[in-house]
């Protein structure tokens, strides 16, 4: 138990362990400060308990998708598949409760199948020798058509209430009865899929920094033939990051098509470029070696301040996209700065 | 020397594609030898060392470790037999600090499976401090390392843990003089220890300082295999340069004694 109680040796890994990436990740923690100060003057309602709660429910989705994506770039590659396995899983999951599953067991099911994707990514890039950003483009398009193919293209509705819930319901929700008979909220209450963000951060930022198979992501990403003769199992690694990017792709599925109460095989395009961007804005390198769960998570709510943001304040879409794509730029400039040696 | 080498390696093959690199070598070592492997660049000395390693599979012969055959199908298999590999390009994790590379692979962890940084910093602070003392600044990221440095820490991941068997790749490459030195006299003392030492060098001096044999290797053979002080540093150019001894060549102990 002495290991987990000590503080000094658990801030110097901190310290250490993402030196490389701690400039990337303050520079990324003041243009979020600055973000949400810059909303919060231009509009008044950004500042608000309920749009706050808005916020993380539009994060959590890139957020955990964008996670998943951190392992495998910190191991060196990268996973384009998982808009399209969100999807898939959504669908599976959609399907499963049609034939009568209970909506937990569904759900599982429907991330099982991400992982599952994830494992073929994984097999084709170490097994066939095949480059990452092929191996998961080919998946983007196989899990894409699945989905697409399995439900004629059409939406599966007709879920129930208890689909819903995890995209739909919050903790600590108090609502009050008016005597008009109408309900009034008082506290809107933390959405499920905010705290399920928080536990798949805290569980993956342990492992990559509390276990073995993290320390193994890291040095497999560093240096891949170094962690091999060094007794590294890296094909291993490797199938392990894809595999838990297809899962936490499975789990982010279940809770976009759960906010819709319909699973949608049409979800979720481009979401891998989002989740990218999340990964590379928090200090990823797509090099390798570099990156963490609290830099993503930055990464994503920088992104998803920035859409709420700029939808208060009535820029179209378009001109949303125009944004983020130069603070995407810009982001892995800095990364280049970097990695430049000095 | 009547007692089992602690490894044999025997008729030994490995070809990519139509290329022999290592081509039916046998070649062993004794408990507390260090036998100087030599050769020009791409003779297959690396590549040997490689298999003897685990990093690379032959294509044909046999390996043995105290008299028993073993086949390493990667590099953990041959740590669990004691052999440690000290590699050309030091096979360090750039990234990653001197404990975490130190114990890259096996790393130590508490009862619950978590990594056992404490245990793992000691041990790193003690083994690093014994081959430098002046090595502080141990939570660093490697890549800001000197090369003298980085050298430290694969010497340090090799003796650490449980070693018979030693595979020195150009240990002293990266080092300057005072370091060198200290590798010298490390390797002594490993020899002390009845350590088997395979040391692979370009450097004659060191070879003629340290090394009971020689062994020569050209174009993927070996040429010349002789005790130390059979040979002179010309004869032994004369094996890297030509595959062959001089002409005239008679060992050397033996004129002195005559």
């Amino acid at each position: 138990m002495a290991d987990i109680g000590k503080p000094a040796a658990f801030d110097g890994i901190g310290r250490v362990r993402f030196g490389a990436g701690s400039l990337q990740r303050l520079s990324a923690l003041l243009t979020l400060f600055a973000l949400v100060i810059g909303f919060g003057l231009a509009s008044s309602a950004f500042l608000s308990v309920n749009n706050g709660l808005t916020i993380l429910l539009q994060t959590s989705v890139i957020g955990i998708l964008g996670i998943g994506m951190t392992m495998v770039i910190i191991t060196g590659g990268i996973d384009l598949s998982v808009g399209s396995v969100l999807a898939l899983a959504g669908v599976i999951s959609g399907f499963a409760v049609k034939a009568g599953l209970p909506v937990f067991p569904a759900m599982t099911l429907g991330m099982l199948a991400g992982a599952a994707c994830g494992l073929f990514n994984g097999f084709v890039i170490t097994r066939m020798r095949i480059p990452p950003f092929v191996a998961t483009l080919g998946m983007m398009l196989i899990a894409r058509g699945l989905a697409l193919q399995l439900t004629g293209a059409t939406p599966v509705s007709g879920l129930g209430r208890s689909f819903g819930m995890l995209g739909n319901g919050a903790l600590f929700r108090v609502v009050e009865m008016q005597q008009s008979g109408f309900p009034r909220v008082i506290f809107p209450g933390i959405p499920y899929p905010a705290i399920l963000l928080a536990v798949v951060a805290v569980l993956i930022a342990y492992i990559l920094r509390r276990r073995r198979i993290g320390r193994h992501i890291y040095a497999t990403g560093s240096n891949e033939e170094a962690a091999r003769l060094s007794g590294v199992r890296t094909d291993h690694t490797k199938l392990y990051a894809y595999t838990m990017s297809g899962a936490l792709a499975g789990i982010a599925g279940n809770v976009l098509m759960s906010r819709l109460v319909t699973a949608q095989p049409s979800e979720g395009v481009m979401y891998e470029l989002d989740a990218i961007a999340a990964a590379v804005i928090g200090g990823a390198s797509l090099s390798g070696g570099v990156g963490g769960v609290g830099g993503t998570l930055i990464g994503a709510f920088i992104i998803g301040i920035l859409r709420n943001g700029l939808n208060m304040s009535g820029v179209s879409a378009f001109i949303q996209q125009i944004v983020i794509g130069f603070v995407v730029i810009g982001a892995v400039w800095i990364d280049q700065i970097r990695n430049r040696p000095s | 020397m009547g007692a089992t080498p602690l490894v044999e390696m025997i008729d030994i093959e490995k070809h990519f594609g139509g290329i022999r690199a290592v081509d039916h070598v046998s070649i062993d070592l004794f408990p507390g030898e260090v036998v100087g492997l030599l050769g020009h660049n791409g003779a297959g000395k690396s590549c040997l060392m490689k298999m003897l390693a685990g990093a690379m599979t032959p294509n044909g012969g046999e390996i043995r470790v105290d008299g028993k055959p073993v086949a390493f199908g990667e590099p953990n298999d041959a740590r669990a037999k004691g052999i440690e590999t000290i590699f050309q390009t030091l096979a360090l994790a750039d990234h990653l600090d001197a404990p975490a590379n130190l114990f890259l692979g096996r790393e130590l962890t508490t009862r619950f499976g978590n990594l056992d940084e404490a245990a793992m910093m000691d041990a790193a602070r003690d083994v690093l401090s014994r081959l430098n003392p002046n090595f502080k600044n141990l939570r660093d990221p490697v890549s800001s390392l000197s090369g003298g440095q980085r050298q430290v820490i694969a010497i340090g991941r090799a003796i650490y843990f449980d070693t018979k068997i030693l595979i020195m790749d150009e240990p002293t490459a990266a080092l300057g003089p005072s370091e060198t030195a200290m590798v010298a006299d490390l390797i002594r003392q490993l020899r002390e220890e009845g350590i088997g030492i395979f040391l692979v060098s370009h450097d004659m001096h060191d070879v003629f300082d340290l090394c009971d044999r020689v062994v020569v290797m050209n174009k993927g053979r070996v040429v010349g295999s002789n005790r130390i002080d059979e040979v002179t540093k010309d004869d032994v150019l004369s094996l890297i340069i030509k595959g062959e001894l001089p002409m005239d060549w008679q060992p050397r102990n033996l004129e002195v004694t005559r």
